[in-house]
């Protein structure tokens, strides 16, 4: 489904992505992780084109994401993003937000969309917070919603971009549940993360970044009994008690 | 499109239109120095009183400020000189009248006297923001209160309010050609005389803008040297 | 005590309107006007940004009595015949306060966290609906304390279309004024009519800094 070949990005002077090899097929659920400024954010943002790069091919479906012929918009209603910092827009309630691009973008009628995102905000667990500002919702139900949000276009493939990291420590549960059931639901999804609890429940391989490549990857069970890299070795120290 | 209008931008320097304009400017550069000396003793001085200890000096600078940012300058000006000898009583307001130019004196006072209250708000805005932890850190090495101000606040202070003080210097040039209302022959009275005598008056206002650029550009490049002045000269550790 | 004043009320308060109709006209072009500006002074495109950032800088360099009367002598040239004081002041008023409204919603913009456009843009929001649903209202809300305060101060610059011989309230307390001479009155009432609806307007204002639904 995502194929990256020889993916390289430069800011300025500095190259943030070395030469990324990668192929994600349909259903699988993909855990990135790594030190920060390893480069993981910045090659989920090359996939959904916020970030353009200078070097190599990723292709999304078929579609070349860095052929000026795309078309961008239409390329990332396919694709949900969720991030770290929730993003929910504050003016709008949970219910506002999840429906502004589906009538904006899909032409879907008020009671349409409000209907389908009554039906994500049950998925997710909150359907009651529907009317309420982001600033009246703890983290986790903003990450839900968040959720929601993206879910609302109907992806096909959703990335998370640490999505728990911000989160108070007793909220992290709730909002990994939901991945996980989209996980085990067949959806697509590339996830960076620390937590490694979730990877191991239903990654199906685990990439290990840093300084912009891919030091090492695994399907869960041998990355955590036996990482290769010494490095990776390193980092799992630091993150596993 | 056939404009039935024949520029004639010689206006510009043509005696006596070019004379004109170039001893409005003078007045122009006149009324914003004079005027900008007043507002930055009397602004510093309400400002410091804002957050002085004692409520009633506190009262009095904010009122101060509320009536002279309330009510738009052109208003006050026209107060000042209309109004103004009246409040002297019969007598003396006819001598006053009398007076030769004054609209001249009038003009910088009030225009004094309004940037003073805009001024006092830069610098009362600059000792808000320094968080009152800087002070108690200073007076806690042992500084006394006069040398915390003196070497901590006040340079401190300096260099957070010299940037909204250009842009109070810069406005009050612009605010000098209200006097024109009261009949000061600075720049814009001066354009709007030359199109008077010569229906050319497009020529002669963008002349005037483009008087005004230059002094604003000399104004902004004349604080910018005084900004690096203050951070080499140092007024921290030099002494 | 005011008895000139009482006398010419009518008169007066007939300036005033106009005085009211004239902010009124002038925010309801200058606003929109600004939103544009500030977009344009934030573009990455240099055919935009050059010519706004021209144009800010420009207006904001001369007084505005300068402004008034440059258009006052261009609209008759680009129009074809003389012209109203009347919708020549609002065109400058609005050409003006744009570019101080501009830099204001600029720095709104400035301060909306690049995630929440990119949250925008991830669902498949193009430019002009992220910018207009998510960019616009949030910069809004932020600003709307100093936007206040800066529509009480175009409030106060209607007053300089005196020079145009427009007949708002000040012109026309200087007319009363010339035939009654009663100048502290007729001056000190224009005086504390401003004073009392400018205050008033500032502390409506701070009430909104305070109150702001959903804490932006």
């Amino acid at each position: 489904m995502i194929e990256i070949r020889n993916l390289s990005k430069w800011y300025g002077n500095f190259q943030v992505l070395h030469n990324i090899n990668e192929e994600i097929k349909q259903g699988q659920t993909v855990v990135v992780c790594g030190p920060s400024g390893s480069g993981k954010s910045t090659l989920l943002r090359c996939i959904n084109g916020l970030e353009p790069f200078q070097e190599g091919e990723v292709t999304v479906d078929g579609v070349s994401v860095s052929d000026p012929g795309t078309n961008l918009y239409k390329l990332r209603t396919e694709i949900g993003m969720v991030f770290q910092r929730f993003e929910l827009y504050p003016h709008m309630t949970a219910l506002q937000n999840i429906i502004l691009a589906p009538m904006k973008v899909r032409n879907k009628s008020k009671k349409e969309a409000e209907a389908k995102a009554m039906e994500l905000l049950h998925r997710v667990g909150i359907p009651e917070k529907a009317h309420a500002y982001p600033a009246n919702l703890s983290g986790g139900q903003q990450q839900r919603v968040a959720i929601a949000r993206s879910l609302a276009m109907g992806p096909k493939i959703m990335m998370f971009d640490e999505p728990t990291s911000a989160l108070d420590p007793e909220m992290i549960k709730e909002v990994l549940d939901v991945m996980i059931d989209l996980s085990k639901g067949g959806m697509t999804m590339i996830v960076v993360t620390h937590e490694m609890g979730f990877a191991r429940e239903v990654a199906d391989e685990v990439i290990f970044m840093d300084e912009g490549r891919i030091i090492e990857r695994g399907t869960d069970i041998s990355f955590f009994k036996n990482p290769k890299n010494p490095r990776t070795k390193e980092f799992l120290d630091k993150i596993l008690l | 499109m056939g404009l039935a209008y024949h520029f004639d931008w010689g206006v510009l320097w043509r005696q006596p239109y070019g004379i004109w304009l170039l001893k409005g400017v003078w007045l122009t550069v006149q009324l914003g120095l004079l005027s900008w000396l007043i507002a930055l003793f009397l602004g510093i001085f309400i400002g410091t009183i804002r957050i002085s200890r004692w409520r009633w000096l506190r009262v009095l600078g904010t009122t101060y400020v509320e009536i002279f940012r309330n009510i738009p300058f052109i208003v006050q000006l026209f107060f000042w000189y209309f109004a103004g000898p009246m409040l002297f009583g019969k007598t003396l307001q006819f001598h006053i009248n009398a007076i030769m130019g004054l609209n001249y004196y009038v003009a910088i006072v009030g225009l004094g006297l309004y940037t003073a209250s805009r001024v006092a708000e830069h610098i009362r805005a600059g000792f808000a923001s320094i968080a009152r932890d800087q002070y108690q850190a200073a007076l806690s090495t042992g500084l006394t209160e006069i040398q915390m101000y003196r070497y901590v606040i006040i340079p401190y202070a300096l260099r957070i309010v010299i940037p909204p003080l250009t842009t109070e210097f810069l406005t009050i040039f612009k605010n000098s050609s209200i006097a024109m209302t009261i009949g000061v022959a600075e720049t814009t009275f001066m354009s709007y005389k030359i199109d008077s005598d010569t229906f050319h008056g497009l020529e002669a206002t963008t002349g005037a803008m483009v008087i005004y650029l230059i002094l604003g550009l000399s104004v902004v490049k004349l604080m910018g040297i005084l900004e690096s002045r203050f951070r080499i000269a140092g007024l921290m550790g030099r002494k | 005590m005011f008895d000139a004043v009482i006398r010419n009320l009518p008169f007066l308060m007939g300036g005033f309107w106009v005085t009211v109709k004239l902010t009124a006209f002038a925010l309801l072009g200058g606003i929109p006007l600004g939103i544009l500006v500030g977009l344009g002074r934030i573009s990455k495109k240099r055919w935009v940004y050059y010519p706004v950032t021209f144009y800010v800088n420009l207006i904001r360099n001369i007084p505005l009595i300068l402004v008034i009367f440059w258009f006052y002598f261009v609209m008759p040239i680009l129009v074809g015949r003389p012209m109203d004081p009347f919708p020549s002041a609002v065109i400058s008023f609005i050409i003006f306060e744009a570019t101080y409204f501009g830099e204001i919603l600029r720095a709104g913009y400035q301060s909306v966290s690049k995630g929440q456009i990119e949250a925008g843009y991830s669902t498949g929001l193009s430019y002009i609906q992220t910018t207009r649903h998510i960019l616009i209202p949030i910069a809004f809300r932020r600003m709307l304390p100093s936007m206040i305060t800066q529509s009480i101060v175009t409030y106060q610059d209607t007053s300089l279309a005196f020079v145009i011989g427009l007949p708002e309230f000040v012109r026309r307390t200087a007319i009363v004024d010339n035939l009654e001479v009663r100048s502290i009155q007729l001056f000190g009432f224009v005086a504390i009519m401003f004073l009392i609806t400018c205050y008033i307007s500032s502390v409506v204002s701070r009430r909104f800094e305070v109150k702001r639904e959903g804490g932006y």
